[in-house]
């Protein structure tokens, strides 16, 4: 949260629209503070474009409401909501330079002379843009286009800021230089921001708070740290994809008899209090292949998986976890093991969460 | 052996060239070098080459009291205004149709394409009866009226063409940022498609500046623009004045193809 934030905040209500052939997003609710960045978090084609293009008016919606402030903007074009909304590939005007293009908001408020000039100095000064004023837009690289694009939201100072994706398709240098440039937007004045991203990396380095939109509908909202760690429900730990799924059956006790044999309740952080067929989820780099004698199963490698983060194994467990195949670390500390050794997957149970198996949130 | 053959079949093949070369020459160029030559020739008889002497006597009657220069001007000022209408009416027509999909577009491309595909004397013949009905015939209004209507259909199709490309994201920009429907299409649109209207407004008048039929019919005559004067002057066999007439006919579409061509190589735009 930015400690400059003066501007308004944004309030999504109850926001109902079309999407695709589907039933479109539904019942989407989401406020955004003043120097707060909020992240938009789901799979492609989950309408997260067509939400921010709402919010910006560019769309229609069904139902609910949109507030900047205490103002409701629903009805209002979009040059009267005080949103700017960028597009997920820098949208320049490509008839004006760099200077014009930053100048444009301002210009078309009707200012002019010395003001403007002033403001399109800070602005391009805030994205390190100061000696590209009077370049043709066409001749810029795709970073400093991008920061082009954030130096005339900032030109424009709304209460709130939309970004559509974007950092999807930027190479791993130009990610960073742009994260820093949304950053260093948000900075200038603290405007409520929004981006929308199926990134996890993304979310997690921009977001003070991510909503995750899954089937049309906010699966979680909470701050990164909680999002990664604390799943609501184990659609939102699939669609993080980090998660090694051990299903497995809960019993009287609260223990879940699973592949890697009884899990004891009390070593499971979250238990699901029905009775049933339930699913274990823990990340891979919590599951660790060791020595034969060691962990809480055993079984034998058949194959190997490369991850930016390290090597995994996966291992197929011996007969009491009936062949069931499951993905685990390797130790940096043991020999390397080769396909079809024998080992022991261990775990640790308190960082492992157990949904029911209909995917319905658990309670804790 | 087999060397010898190939290379008599080469030397026919450059010679069947040249001779379709030569060809081309003289139907395309040819006849304006006529034209040039009987515009500027005092007395001009078959067989011979070139004319008896060379005057300048018919161009001069582009300063006197000829029909002529007012005939030029009549067509000129027919294909301003037929250029001005029908951009004014296909810029928003044509950016209506291309938002439309399936069926719709279909039909409304093919009803466009009507008016440019339909013989002008079928064409004039349907809307002589209508522009008699308001009162019209034999107008230059009704002719204006007349020229507008396939260059509607010309400039519509070429702006449904441009409006299926035009990335519209530029305008949704423009709006968040403040500008208003009004400031985004005087700012942001019209500047965009500054080439796109142009060339729109080079065939709306060439549209109504080759218009021979439709102008006879609608115009019933009274209307004497540049076409309707050179045909006069055929069938009267005044070969000097029809010659100075049809070059000047010539002249409008000779300098849009020159412009086209210096324009398509500097136009720049964001179009997906």
């Amino acid at each position: 949260m930015n400690a400059m934030a003066s501007g308004h905040a944004l309030h999504l209500d109850h926001l109902s629209l079309p999407f695709g052939d589907g039933r479109g997003i539904a019942d989407f609710s989401l406020s955004v503070a003043a120097g707060e960045r909020v992240v938009v978090l789901g799979p492609s084609g989950a309408g997260k474009t067509s939400l921010l293009r709402a919010v910006a008016g560019l769309m229609r919606i069904d139902s609910g409401c949109v507030r900047v402030g205490a103002v409701d903007v629903t009805g209002l074009p979009p040059e009267r909501r005080d949103i700017v909304y960028l597009h997920q590939s820098p949208v320049l005007f490509p008839h004006l330079s760099v200077a014009e293009n930053v100048a444009f908001p301002l210009r078309v408020r009707g200012q002019r002379g010395q003001a403007v000039h002033a403001r399109v100095l800070t602005a391009l000064s805030a994205m390190r843009l100061e000696t590209l004023g009077r370049r043709d837009v066409g001749t810029l690289s795709g970073g400093q286009r991008h920061r082009v694009a954030l130096a005339r939201a900032i030109a424009a100072r709304p209460a709130v800021l939309l970004l559509d994706e974007p950092l999807s398709a930027l190479d791993p240098t130009l990610r960073n230089d742009v994260r820093a440039a949304i950053v260093a937007a948000q900075e200038e004045y603290g405007p409520a921001m929004m981006l929308v991203t199926h990134d996890l990396d993304d979310a997690a380095f921009l977001a003070d708070r991510v909503a995750v939109l899954l089937d049309g509908r906010t699966a979680q909202v909470s701050s990164p740290a909680q999002l990664f760690s604390h799943p609501a429900t184990l659609a939102v730990a699939r669609f993080l994809g980090l998660y090694q799924e051990i299903p497995g059956r809960i019993r009287a006790d609260g223990g879940v008899d699973s592949p890697l044999g009884l899990l004891a309740a009390a070593t499971l952080r979250d238990v699901a209090p029905a009775s049933g067929p339930v699913v274990v989820v823990v990340r891979v780099e919590e599951l660790r292949v060791g020595s034969p004698c060691e962990g809480v199963a055993q079984g034998s490698i058949v194959a190997f998986r490369q991850r930016p983060r390290g090597a995994t194994a996966v291992v197929r467990l011996a007969d009491g976890g009936n062949g069931f195949e499951l993905e685990a670390t390797l130790s940096a500390s043991e020999p390397s093991p080769t396909i079809g050794d024998a080992v022991g997957v261990s775990l640790d149970p308190r960082r492992s969460l157990v949904f029911p198996a209909d995917t319905l949130p658990c309670s804790t | 052996m087999n060397t010898g053959v190939a290379g008599t079949a080469s030397r026919s093949l450059a010679s069947l060239r040249a001779v379709l070369l030569v060809l081309f020459a003289l139907t395309s160029i040819g006849p304006l070098l006529v034209l040039v030559v009987q515009s500027l020739g005092g007395a001009w008889f078959f067989p011979a080459l070139f004319p008896e002497h060379w005057t300048l006597g018919a161009w001069n009657l582009m300063k006197s009291g000829d029909a002529l220069p007012g005939a030029l001007g009549t067509s000129v000022g027919l294909a301003m205004a037929t250029a001005i209408v029908a951009c004014t009416v296909a810029i928003p027509l044509g950016r209506a149709l291309a938002r439309l999909r399936g069926w719709p577009r279909h039909v409304a491309a093919a009803a466009a394409f009507l008016p440019v595909a339909a013989p002008p004397l079928a064409l004039g013949t349907g809307l002589q009866v209508m522009l008699i009905g308001l009162g019209l015939g034999g107008s230059a209004a009704g002719v204006l009226i007349a020229h507008s209507v396939p260059a509607i259909g010309y400039l519509t199709l070429l702006f449904l063409g441009t409006f299926t490309v035009f990335d519209a994201r530029v305008e949704d920009e423009s709006r968040t940022l403040g500008a208003t429907r009004a400031q985004t299409w005087r700012r942001v649109t019209l500047p965009l498609l500054r080439p796109q209207i142009a060339e729109a407004l080079i065939v709306g008048f060439l549209v109504s500046w080759t218009q021979f039929a439709l102008t006879l019919v609608v115009g019933g005559g009274e209307v004497r623009a540049l076409p309707l004067e050179v045909f006069a002057y055929v069938r009267a066999g005044q070969d000097q004045r029809a010659a100075v007439g049809a070059l000047l006919l010539v002249i409008p579409p000779a300098a849009a193809f020159v412009w086209l061509r210096w324009a398509a190589r500097r136009t720049v735009v964001p179009f997906s």
